[in-house]
């Protein structure tokens, strides 16, 4: 792991919504190729973290560095996050779209391919995702794990560096949890790194290579999946990964 | 007032006179109507951009970046228009009228023709009501579909022009829609500029004999014909925007091309063991990786 290049590097990262601190000194690095998982319980800051680290929540004090480059001080903040996808809960589909249009408006409005261009590669994630067939359903007309698919194809057709997701999952009916980290299984099988807030235990332990457990608005304990999940240190990172007996 | 002349005797009944109206005034009724419907519907387009152009200024977001002189500009342009909006909004359409085509004349020594005063005075007035329209149909699209544009890298414009402006186009249709219809009939207040639409016209008529009544059912049809088939052909607009209920699986053909002609268009992202899965791409093709 520390042979590979450093992509993002977080540093005494800190957020207060009002009088409410949410994040406080959080500092780790993320190498080229990481699957992170970020675990940690309801609240604990996880979202504010990931929302930070592309911008859209403003960090109120600490550095994002991303290849080197202090992206907290980024004037073209648009251009940054086109380099850092993200897959929120919820999906975020443009319910205005076809799904084919929601993998194609990012390539042709910010990085200027050409229709055709665009749509191919649009082409190729949906297939990749196994959504080809659906590209003329809007976001409406799909269930909740097409839904995610296709959000993760519109991700990836923008070919980010780093793809971010906030718990993809967490809105979907059991059969449907298993399509979607399929899809993820894959892509870190193929070397994308990717940065994940999930509560999906048995995902974290077997896919990522960097397990990160956050605890009132800190990290509190990371290391390898093994360190982690089989020998944690803190009492109250056991205490955590009690509670989900079925891994 | 009185600009017809005598047609001939009037007859005794209720639907005889109708009919000798229609047949002596109906073309020049039929003109006011299109007036009517030309400056309402000017009126409107013109509004709503006026509209739109007010509602996208009111929404720009400041972020703590910007620089100061963004900020105070953004501030004395939104004042502005918040002037504009209670004002127009809050006087009746009929003294903005009178205020406008004489008082531009006074005080601007601008001589505003009737037709300029008309479409002038409709589109700010429609612009007003369109403005605060266009600001909540813009709120009502949900923050998570900004929140997908901003984090593939969208601007505010485009975020604004490709997902929320189309959205809450479809938001406002109906309010567009009422706003016409309103003003199909509100433009019967530029009459007292002197604008000959139908109502002005059926107040000549109905003078010429003292037929009121009449003239106004004939009127009151009119108004009533225009203001139903524009609510039809604006729902008829709305279910076209709304696309198809249903949609097609695409085909095996078209993904056999898919799957068939495309290279990855990033090499080193690529897993060719999904590309030669594709035969089986008309169905999940990531269940083929599934224990
Ligand atoms: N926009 C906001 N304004 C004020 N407080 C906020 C805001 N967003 C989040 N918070 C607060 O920040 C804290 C952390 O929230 P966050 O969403 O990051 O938690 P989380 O770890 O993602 O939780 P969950 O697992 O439930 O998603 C919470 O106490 C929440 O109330
Ligand atoms: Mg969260």
């Amino acid at each position: 792991m520390s042979d590979k290049k450093e992509i993002i590097e977080i540093k005494h990262l800190g957020k207060t919504f009002g009088k409410n601190e949410v994040l406080k000194d959080i500092n780790f690095s993320i190498n080229e190729g990481d699957v992170t998982c970020i675990i940690g319980a309801s609240g604990s800051g996880k979202s504010t973290m990931l929302r930070c680290i592309n911008l859209l929540e403003t960090p109120t004090s600490g550095e994002i560095l991303f290849k080197g480059n202090d992206i907290t001080k980024e004037k073209n903040v648009a251009a940054y996050r086109a380099k850092v996808g993200m897959c929120f809960q919820s999906f975020n589909l443009f319910s205005n779209m076809t799904a084919l249009k929601n993998c194609m408006v990012g390539p042709m409005k910010v990085l200027k391919k050409s229709k055709q261009e665009a749509e191919q590669d649009a082409l190729f994630f949906l297939t990749k995702v196994g959504m080809a067939p659906f590209i003329k359903a809007k976001p409406k007309q799909l269930s909740g794990g097409q839904q995610q698919r296709v959000a993760i194809a519109r991700a990836l057709a923008m070919h980010p560096d780093v793809l971010l997701f906030d718990e993809p999952t967490s809105a979907l009916d059991p059969q449907m949890v298993g399509e979607v980290l399929e899809v993820m299984k894959t892509l870190a099988k193929e070397g994308l790194t990717m940065i994940i807030v999930t509560h999906e235990m048995a995902f974290a332990r077997d896919v990522s290579n960097h397990v990160v457990y956050m605890q009132d608005g800190v990290i509190w304990e990371e290391g390898t999946p093994q360190e982690i999940f089989g020998n944690p240190q803190k009492q109250e990172t056991k205490d955590f990964l009690s509670r989900f007996i079925n891994m | 007032m009185n600009s017809f002349l005598l047609a001939g005797s009037l007859p005794p009944d209720f639907f005889g006179r109708i009919l000798f109206i229609l047949k002596n005034y109906g073309v020049s009724m039929a003109k006011g109507a299109g007036t009517t419907l030309l400056i309402a519907i000017v009126g409107t387009l013109i509004g709503c951009v006026i509209g739109f152009i007010v509602g996208l200024i009111q929404t720009i977001p400041i972020n703590p970046n910007d620089s100061v002189a963004k900020k105070i500009l953004l501030k004395i342009v939104n004042i502005i228009l918040k002037i504009y909006v209670e004002v127009f909004r809050g006087t009746p359409m009929m003294v903005q009228a009178m205020f406008l085509h004489y008082g531009a004349m006074l005080l601007l020594n601008l001589h505003m023709d009737m037709w300029t005063s008309a479409f002038v005075i409709v589109s700010i007035n429609t612009g007003a009501y369109m403005a605060e329209t266009v600001r909540g149909g813009i709120f009502s699209v949900p923050l998570s579909q900004t929140e997908g544009a901003k984090a593939i890298g969208m601007t505010h414009v485009q975020t604004m022009l490709n997902v929320i402006l189309p959205q809450a186009l479809r938001n406002i249709m109906p309010q567009i829609g009422n706003n016409l219809i309103i003003n199909i009939k509100d433009t019967c207040v530029l009459s007292c500029i002197g604008v000959v639409e139908l109502f002005f016209t059926s107040k000549s008529v109905a003078g010429t004999y003292y037929t009121y009544f009449e003239t106004f059912t004939i009127t009151m049809v009119m108004y009533l014909i225009m203001t139903l088939f524009f609510s039809w052909l604006l729902r008829f607009f709305e279910k076209r925007m709304d696309g198809p209920a249903e949609y097609d699986l695409a085909t095996t053909d078209t993904l056999a091309y898919t799957s068939g002609t495309l290279s990855d268009p990033r090499k080193d992202f690529v897993d060719d063991r999904h590309l030669s899965d594709a035969p089986h791409a008309g169905e999940d093709n990531m269940n083929n990786t599934r224990r």
